[in-house]
């Protein structure tokens, strides 16, 4: 017998599971759409979180001292979510070592080199050269904290405010604002 | 369980494969298989889901792409009666609500992590077992993973800690930086 391609395993499984009544397709075709949606958790909601934090100093204390309820002012959490602020001393970059854990709520689903095993299993013990292949160079004098989603918990990094933008309105900040720069692989742009 | 899932630290893997603007999904089956898997643990817990894929054989698992591990997965688990049964029902949050015991440690406090090795599911990576490192903070609260692998239940809420570590102190001197792991209470004990 030729094995089956996995496309031809996803179909005997949804039929499977269609023909013993479990699932409806049509539910199914509405919840990958659904995912597809540009209007969900996205890179865009995390930079208006972030750009928000850069002009609004009450909302950024609310958000570092309870991420879960103040994001979900903005879009509702499903589990826990915790915001790390970096500072010129300290940088932080997230990684699940064991899965895919991912800020999903906010940032929506991950991009694939978050998932590789790459990346997985080196950050943790060689953070800067991984995020040298980011192009990114963090200076000796700042401290690199790696942190490792085990538990349901979600991490969002809070990177620093790019010099240069005083002034600016948050929705000018949130175009600076990148998804790497909230994942820790990155920074964000440049004025 | 100690699987080739649990690779934190682990030498020999290449340069990050960093693409832009890849797709959501690269085909249309694996936006099926998520969704599908989703309905299906909707009434289970994701540790049951975790802990299913934890059980690929190790070559496999490092052969498949990401949705084709969600796919052994939900091949597996469609198997399994009281998942079948649930998916009809609505769907079950995990429970809320402070844990029934105080906290055991106070951020600042050094502990160390137990080493809980055993075939279930567990969320203490290889590389922090049995090392030291301080309580950053009580991060969260939730039903601890063994459990909810094993019974496909949430069970009573547990503490669980952010814990920081010597990067020396895992992956010795050359290591420059600080890595922190959340930690379930009963996995940590003080240190001597």
């Amino acid at each position: 017998m030729t094995q089956l391609t996995p496309e031809q395993r996803a179909e005997v499984l949804e039929r499977h599971l269609h023909e013993h009544g479990h699932i409806d397709p049509d539910r199914i075709d509405d919840a990958v759409a659904a995912r597809e949606r540009a209007d969900g958790p996205s890179p865009a909601l995390g930079a208006r979180i972030v750009a928000r934090a850069w002009t609004d100093p009450d909302f950024k204390a609310r958000l570092l001292a309870d991420g879960t309820a103040t994001v979900s002012e903005l879009a509702n959490q499903t589990v826990p979510i915790s915001v790390l602020e970096d500072t010129t001393d300290r940088h932080h970059v997230i990684v699940c070592t064991l899965c895919s854990c991912y800020p999903g709520g906010v940032l929506g689903d991950p991009p694939t080199w978050y998932k590789s095993f790459e990346y997985r299993s080196r950050v943790v013990r060689e953070p800067r050269a991984v995020l040298a292949e980011f192009g990114m160079d963090v200076d000796d004098g700042v401290e690199l904290r790696v942190v490792d989603s085990t538990s349901e918990q979600r991490y969002l990094v809070l990177p620093l405010r790019p010099e240069g933008t005083d002034g600016w309105t948050a929705e000018q900040l949130a175009a600076l604002v990148t998804r790497d720069s909230m994942i820790g692989t990155g920074r964000p742009l440049a004025p | 369980m100690d699987g080739v899932h649990d690779m934190g630290g682990m030498h020999g893997f290449g340069p990050v494969p960093i693409e832009v603007d890849e797709p959501l999904y690269y085909e249309a089956w694996e936006g099926r298989v998520a969704a599908i898997t989703r309905r299906m643990m909707a009434n289970s817990t994701v540790d049951r889901f975790r802990y299913t894929i934890e059980q690929m054989p190790p070559a496999e698992y490092l052969d498949s792409r990401y949705y084709e591990r969600w796919l052994w997965a939900a091949e597996r688990l469609a198997d399994e009666p009281d998942i079948i049964e649930r998916m009809a029902a609505a769907p079950t949050p995990p429970p809320v609500g402070e844990p029934a015991s105080a906290p055991r440690f106070a951020p600042g406090q050094r502990v160390r992590v137990g080493n809980p090795v055993t075939a279930s599911h567990t969320r203490v990576p290889r590389y922090i077992r049995t090392r030291q490192g301080t309580v950053v903070s009580r991060s969260s609260i939730w039903p601890h993973p063994t459990e909810s692998a094993a019974t496909g239940r949430y069970g009573a809420t547990e503490q669980v800690y952010s814990v920081a570590f010597d990067g020396r102190d895992l992956f010795g001197p050359a290591a420059d930086h600080v890595v922190v792991v959340d930690v379930w209470e009963r996995d940590l004990e003080e240190a001597s």
